[in-house]
């Protein structure tokens, strides 16, 4: 009954591009969009495959001089899993002289890091598919309302989440299930991972950001919520044997407070770019016996320097990507100090219709890594044809523990 | 006004004051190009910018960009609308170019599927622009001073008397080992320019098929770059030209690139 109520969804959706043409309404409306396949296939094992994805993506967008909307519905279809359909975006624009209004659901995206997340933490992240899916897939829309004032080059952006949306983790037997190593087989304890949705529980954020022709600035500012839940463990000892009888985990989230900012700018040939927070009160796994539920509230530090620049037509781009937690104990599951970098290579060829691209995250901890070929070749305007591979490599780490699911995929994609 | 750039003198406009009937003074090569940079123009334009791309087979891509310029004085400003094809849609550029030969462009672009304004480097001006067979340098500031200019002869071509001015780049490694430019006489703009590879091998060639007088000022609005090496043809028109419009200022902004062309 479930997947016949998403067939008649995505009936209307798809319908809806067919009415909307009808009207005279269509004359002024927008719509653009992408049809895609993606097939990839697992290197290992019985070469099974990691995904066979249809997706068709729908922007809907008109504006009439101070206001405007978007709507953005897209179906994720799959041979073996139940149809997605779901709204990424549905928001409104009202634009006054100097101020702007965005009420709705949208996508907000902050800081200058590219594939890593620090400042950038008002839209939570869809992991179902780990890192692989492309990041305007990757960000979830959230209900926001988001006010912007401008004054001259530079602008004030204030964001009240009404609400509190969590990160999206894959689903269990998936894949892209995280790896978490637990002494004994653990029940996990829902009750204490909602977040009642009150005004109370709202997150708020603030941004000021500057363009100038020396620098591009950021500072933020954050009452949010941890997008991760931390996972509570409650262990039961025998008292005879004081063995571990028993573990309970309860996923829990927590308030954190973030300030920070990020910074761009051109040396010569190359773009310095910068970007650091202060998370305070994060809740952390330690295995100290003392604590009753196996975590400890800590701050940290979370930063990068990165540099871009072109060599012989080849666009190249590292960062340097560090993970602090501060005022550290022993007993702290994580690394005090968790190093990443990454390494962008990207050369177009035949007029930029052809492109090579090598994107790697490499991790130092566990001196791992993910490593992202691919090629990507427009067969025409708006058609596009990517080959490629997601290489993971380590046993262990946030990339090694993916070792098995070595691949390679396909995307063919229609723009209109 | 100043008028700054190659691609300006192509695309945009033509001076509108009228062959004189003066004798001409005889001028050397370098203060003909700087006629030709300096020649002015409106203080803003606004256009739609269509690029035909066809490679050798006569396949033909078409990329459409909505674009805006207004001088402030000491800094141009210049920002692109991407609107089509549809996977580049809403992406948009924004370029201020300095008078100070010493300070670089800044430039930003902004990819909606990142929802991001990234700063970039202006540094790689010998990158094509959008797959055509201009470089960023052909499209943008070239100032007369970077290159040891020669007078090689006066001729006429298309009806039109010209200079034929030779420009040697004074940096070795630019990529094009020289440049041969068709300069109008009394009108200061380019009618043709062939370039050279860095092997001093015959590249390309740019020519001026229509010119257009839109509020009192010549306008060029088509122009063609052949690259015989790749046998690949851009055609730029322009269409929807408007001059002096009265452009906002805040249209030079981090928040027009976002909003787009709504």
């Amino acid at each position: 009954m479930k997947k016949f109520r998403l067939s008649l969804k995505a009936a209307a959706l798809l319908a809806l591009p067919l009415l909307l043409a009808t009207t005279a309404w269509a004359q002024s409306v927008s719509l653009t969009g992408y049809v895609r396949n993606y097939t990839g296939v697992l290197l290992h094992g019985d070469h099974e495959y990691s995904i066979i994805q249809n997706t068709f993506n729908l922007n809907v967008e008109q504006s009439k001089g101070k206001v405007a909307f978007k709507v953005n519905p897209y179906i994720y279809q799959y041979p073996d899993l139940p149809m997605e359909f779901k709204l990424r975006e549905a928001y409104l624009d009202i634009y006054f002289n100097t101020v702007d209004l965005r009420i709705g659901k949208q996508q907000i995206i902050w800081g200058k890091a590219d594939g890593v997340f620090i400042t950038d933490i008002v839209s939570p992240k869809d992991l179902s598919e780990f890192l692989l899916r492309d990041f305007d897939e990757i960000r979830m829309g959230v209900t926001a309302l988001k006010a912007d004032y401008y004054i001259g080059d530079n602008t004030f952006e204030f964001v009240w989440l009404p609400t509190f949306t969590p990160t999206v983790f894959p689903p269990e037997g998936s894949i892209w299930r995280p790896r978490r190593a637990f002494p004994i087989p653990p029940k996990f304890d829902y009750s204490r991972s909602r977040v009642t949705p009150s005004l109370e529980n709202s997150e708020v954020f603030g941004k000021f950001s500057a363009l100038t022709s020396l620098v591009d600035l950021e500072l933020m500012a954050g009452y949010a919520w941890d997008d991760d839940p931390t996972m509570h463990a409650v262990k039961q000892i025998d008292p005879a044997t004081h063995r571990l009888v028993g573990l309970t985990i309860y996923p829990e989230y927590h308030r954190l407070t973030i300030g920070g900012g990020s910074f761009s700018t051109t040396l010569g040939p190359f773009v310095l770019r910068g970007e650091g927070a202060y998370y305070h009160g994060k809740y952390f796994n330690s295995n100290d016996p003392r604590l009753p539920e196996s975590v400890v509230k800590k701050n940290y530090l979370h930063y990068l320097l990165g540099l871009d620049y072109t060599l012989w037509d080849i666009h190249l781009s590292g960062q340097f990507i560090q993970q602090r937690i501060l005022d550290y104990d022993d007993y702290i599951v994580q690394d005090e100090n968790t190093n990443m970098g990454t390494f962008l290579a990207s050369r177009d060829f035949l007029n930029e219709t052809l492109n090579l691209q090598l994107f790697v995250y490499y991790g130092f901890n566990n001196n791992d890594a993910l490593i992202r070929p691919k090629l990507t070749y427009d067969l025409a305007d708006g058609f596009e044809v990517l080959v490629g591979a997601n290489i993971f490599t380590g046993t262990e780490g946030w990339f090694g523990q993916y070792d098995n699911n070595d691949m390679i995929y396909t995307k063919l994609k229609y723009s209109f | 006004m100043r008028r700054r750039n190659w691609y300006l003198m192509l695309i945009l406009a033509l001076m509108a004051i009228p062959f004189a009937g003066k004798a001409q003074e005889k001028l050397t090569a370098l203060e003909i190009m700087r006629k030709v940079y300096n020649r002015p123009t409106g203080k803003e334009m606004e256009a739609t910018l269509t690029m035909t791309l066809i490679n050798a087979n006569g396949d033909k891509r078409v990329r459409v960009i909505k674009q805006f310029i207004k001088d402030f004085g000491n800094v141009e400003k210049k920002i692109m609308f991407f609107v089509s094809p549809a996977d580049v849609r809403n992406t948009s550029f924004m370029n201020w170019s300095y008078d100070d030969p010493n300070k670089d462009d800044d430039q930003w672009i902004y990819l909606p599927a990142l929802k991001k304004v990234k700063r970039i480097s202006s540094d790689s001006k010998g990158d094509y622009f959008m797959g055509s067979d201009f470089t960023y340098d052909d499209l943008g500031d070239r100032k007369p001073e970077e290159d040891n200019h020669k007078i090689l002869r006066e001729e006429t071509l298309e009806g039109e008397p010209c200079y034929v001015i030779e420009s040697i780049p004074k940096d070795e490694d630019y990529m094009y080992s020289r440049t041969v430019t068709w300069v109008v006489k009394g009108k200061w703009y380019g009618l043709k320019r062939d370039f050279y590879d860095e092997d001093g091998e015959y590249l390309k060639t740019l020519k001026i098929n229509k010119v257009e007088n839109i509020k009192g000022y010549w306008i060029i609005t088509q122009t063609e770059m052949h690259n015989v090496q790749k046998n690949h043809t851009t055609r730029m028109t322009l269409t929807d030209v408007k001059i002096d419009s009265g452009i906002k200022n805040s249209m030079f902004t981090e928040r027009m690139m976002r909003r787009g062309l709504r």
